[in-house]
């Protein structure tokens, strides 16, 4: 096997956590309020569904094949060029994926601190931080994680205290004005995010313990909804319909805060929360493709393609979108089909046609 | 050989950290804090038909530092100017502000912006959702920072020397703090604007009249009412004892200090607000809008000019009574000169029966202008007296003038 290391089903759900979380965190409470108003705090909730999908796929195919990872087993399951095929397009998926959550990150660190800043600069130096991470394995990146995350969640719960004298209820009021619809037409795009649950494919067979693979994946995408319901309660309480408005409402609410004149201007640590989210992000779609195309290609190593996939990734993002703008519909639109396209449709059919086969399989064995 | 090969590697693994060094300090952001010219003020005035005059004030650290060292030797050398203010005018607020810069060796700086002062005329005159689109924008402008509608202008203001405070945006961020009148963010007047009866209160300020005798400069604004908008543009504005009905209204009141005068007494008995409370609370009955005002305070008693023994609860309960009918008093008027003249939602009712009844607001939100003129509003008012304060019978009246009722 070309990765050596092993995580715990624990260091899983906490890499899958920020993974999720951090990008959504940012762009998500926008988008969804465009669509369910004040039900926004629903939205998540029926977006994890998508997620715990993933999640059950995700583990169901690695018990049909423990000891290999979804590039491998497309291909055992829809023979070789097929299989190559559906690998590759994964490996595409993932580049441009990973693409765009480099932009965000540009878009985001331009845009509020770092102005004039070419943002190739910004998104390279967050690339070659995440190189590093991947250079180490998947083991470096379930540490990092574990360092990381708990602070992150820690600070993002001590924003959300500290914001609690200029929350208004009432903006969350009539609760269901047009009934479920509007929170459910919100859900799709965070069902896309979610669907990112699909990741773990790619590092359950590092599991040491994956019979709790289930179990802590589930554990995860419930801590992300409800990180979420927080933000978009959190949110919407303080800037009501102003949420639609703002590109990033979380900046702006935690902004916001003032306590006693002097516990002011806090958006430095958004910005920690943001960049520490993301780099988990970045490193882990980063780190599939590389071992995802290492597995394709059936390399023995897949370190020395790293920084070339790394420079390829700095391209991409640069290439996927004009503008802010540009990205944002995308994500707000037809992006969320996308992702739960390859995310969700993919490896359910895989399933679906691993399940089958192994019928067939049996079937045969009795026959002789 | 494996050792020249491990040499050469740690030394390019040293030059790329080398490399990496220079990226540390955000290069092409780089602000040095003696490059940037702090704006505590920006004040925003018409000039002609189509252009606005931006004013700013901007904060002098030199002086400041200075005033300090003096200590008491100098005596007036104290007072030097902590604040520069220009202007510059332009088509746009974001034109003015680049006329501005060029007046400027320092970049300047929106990051500590607390205070945007609008004049009356162009808030009259133009549509302000139009300049909130700058503040709003802007990365570096606060959703916390105050908005004042100011009937002089602005860059008349900003050159007073506030005798207690550092400078104008200093005593304006105090005043709207203490809550003496509306205290609107930018966030709030943001969402007001785009609420669901897109009418929004200002603090309205005046310059307060100087002390005789002192120099026509050391005086300060103070809020002396609150500037009515609809549709962004402003319409009118109430006065000071209307303000705290509207207070009242919008469940904003904090301070305030009663003054009755108890039936079948000399003189007056004063209490002072300790909590409030009031709530909105819809009702359609028959296709009749009503709403009711339910509000309930705690007062304490600060001053007895009368005999009444405050000690009775029976003169209590009759102080409590003038004092609901008091509060009544306060809101009616404010009622008919918004509610009826200016037919501007500013209490938030549009919100009230939104949230109460989506279905009928649906149906009628586009006759809001219509409805809302002739909405019932019922005042239930309860107010509870305290404490008499640290003395009980009237504090300097003899024993035999004590009243029991």
């Amino acid at each position: 096997m070309i990765e050596k290391g092993k995580i715990s089903a624990f260091q899983m759900a906490i890499i899958m956590n920020p993974t999720i979380f951090a990008t959504a965190l940012l762009l998500v409470p926008a988008i969804t309020a465009r669509l369910a108003k004040q039900d926004l705090w629903l939205s998540p909730i029926w977006g994890s569904i998508s997620g715990i999908l993933a999640v059950c796929i995700a583990s169901k195919l690695n018990k049909l094949y423990p000891e290999q990872t979804i590039i491998q087993y497309s291909e055992h399951i829809l023979g070789k060029i097929a299989g190559k095929i559906v690998g590759l397009t994964f490996i595409l998926y993932f580049l441009h994926l990973n693409g765009m959550v480099i932009r965000e990150y540009g878009e985001f660190v331009v845009g509020t601190f770092l102005n004039n800043t070419p943002m190739y600069i910004v998104m390279g130096a967050m690339l070659l931080v995440c190189s590093l991470a991947v250079y180490g394995g998947i083991e470096s990146i379930g540490r990092s994680s574990q360092i990381l995350v708990p602070v992150v969640s820690l600070l993002f719960v001590l924003m959300t205290l500290l914001l609690i004298k200029d929350l208004d209820p009432n903006n969350l009021l009539p609760i269901m004005e047009d009934g479920l619809k509007p929170s459910i037409m919100g859900s799709i795009v965070p069902s896309g995010w979610f669907s990112e649950f699909i990741a773990i494919a790619f590092f359950l067979p590092f599991l040491k313990d994956s019979e709790k693979a289930m179990k802590w994946g589930i554990i995860s995408v419930i801590s992300v909804t409800a990180l979420l319901v927080l933000t978009n309660v959190s949110t919407y309480m303080l800037l009501g319909k102003l949420t639609i408005k703002e590109t990033y409402p979380v900046m702006v609410a935690v902004r916001y805060i003032s306590i006693a004149d002097f516990l002011e201007h806090l958006e430095a640590i958004v910005m920690a929360i943001w960049v520490s989210g993301t780099f988990i992000k970045i490193s882990l779609f980063y780190y599939i493709t590389v071992l995802g195309l290492a597995q394709l290609l059936r390399l023995s190593d897949y370190r020395p393609i790293v920084l070339p996939i790394g420079f390829l990734l700095l391209v991409i993002a640069i290439w996927t979108t004009p503008n802010l703008q540009n990205l944002a519909h995308f994500l707000g639109t037809s992006g969320a089909f996308y992702l739960l396209t390859f995310q969700l449709g993919i490896p359910f059919v895989l399933l679906c046609l691993a399940l089958l086969r192994k019928k067939f399989q049996q079937k045969k064995d009795e026959k002789h | 050989m494996n050792n020249t090969v491990f040499k050469f590697k740690k030394i390019l693994l040293f030059s790329f950290f080398c490399l990496l060094v220079p990226l540390l300090t955000g290069c092409w952001d780089r602000d040095e804090l003696n490059d940037l010219a702090f704006i505590t003020a920006a004040g925003i005035d018409k000039k002609t038909e189509s252009t606005i005059e931006l004013t700013v004030a901007v904060y002098i650290p030199k002086a400041a530092g200075g005033g300090g060292e003096m200590g008491g030797s100098g005596g007036s050398s104290g007072e030097g100017q902590q604040v520069l203010v220009r202007s510059a005018e332009g088509i746009t607020l974001a034109d003015a502000l680049s006329q501005l810069q060029q007046r400027f060796p320092r970049k300047l700086f929106w990051g500590h912006t607390e205070v945007f002062v609008i004049d009356e005329e162009l808030a009259k005159d133009k549509d302000i959702r139009r300049i909130v689109d700058f503040i709003m924008r802007h990365p570096r402008t606060r959703e916390r920072s105050h908005i004042f509608i100011s009937k002089q202008k602005a860059k008349d203001l900003f050159s007073l020397k506030p005798p207690l405070e550092r400078d104008l945006a200093e005593v304006l961020v105090e005043l709207a703090e203490s809550k003496i009148g509306v205290d609107i963010t930018m966030k709030d007047l943001a969402q007001m604007l785009i609420g669901d009866s897109e009418a929004a209160v200002l603090p309205y300020i005046e310059t307060l009249k100087p002390q005789t005798g002192q120099d026509k400069k050391q005086t300060i604004a103070t809020i002396v009412g609150t500037a009515v908008f609809k549709k962004g543009k402003m319409i009118g504005s109430i006065d000071e004892s209307a303000t705290r009905g509207l207070l009242w209204l919008r469940n904003e009141i904090q301070l305030a200090v009663v003054t009755v005068k108890p039936k079948n007494s000399e003189g007056h008995v004063s209490m002072n607000l300790l909590r409030a409370e009031s709530k909105l609370i819809p009702k359609i009955e028959n296709g009749n809008w009503k709403i009711t005002l339910k509000s309930e305070t705690e007062d304490d008693i600060v001053q007895n000019e009368t005999t009444l023994d405050t000690r009775n609860t029976k003169t209590i309960q009759m102080l409590e009574q003038e004092l609901e009918q008091d509060i009544n008093e306060k809101v009616k008027p404010i009622l008919d000169q918004v509610q009826k003249e200016m037919n501007a939602d500013i209490f938030g009712f549009a919100e009230a029966f939104h949230r109460a009844y989506p279905d009928a607001w649906k149906k009628y939100k586009n006759n809001w202008d219509d409805i809302f003129p002739t909405i019932e509003v019922r005042l239930d008012t309860t107010a509870k007296i305290r404490r008499p304060g640290i003395v009980t019978e009237p504090g300097a009246f003899p024993e035999q003038e004590v009243r029991e009722e």
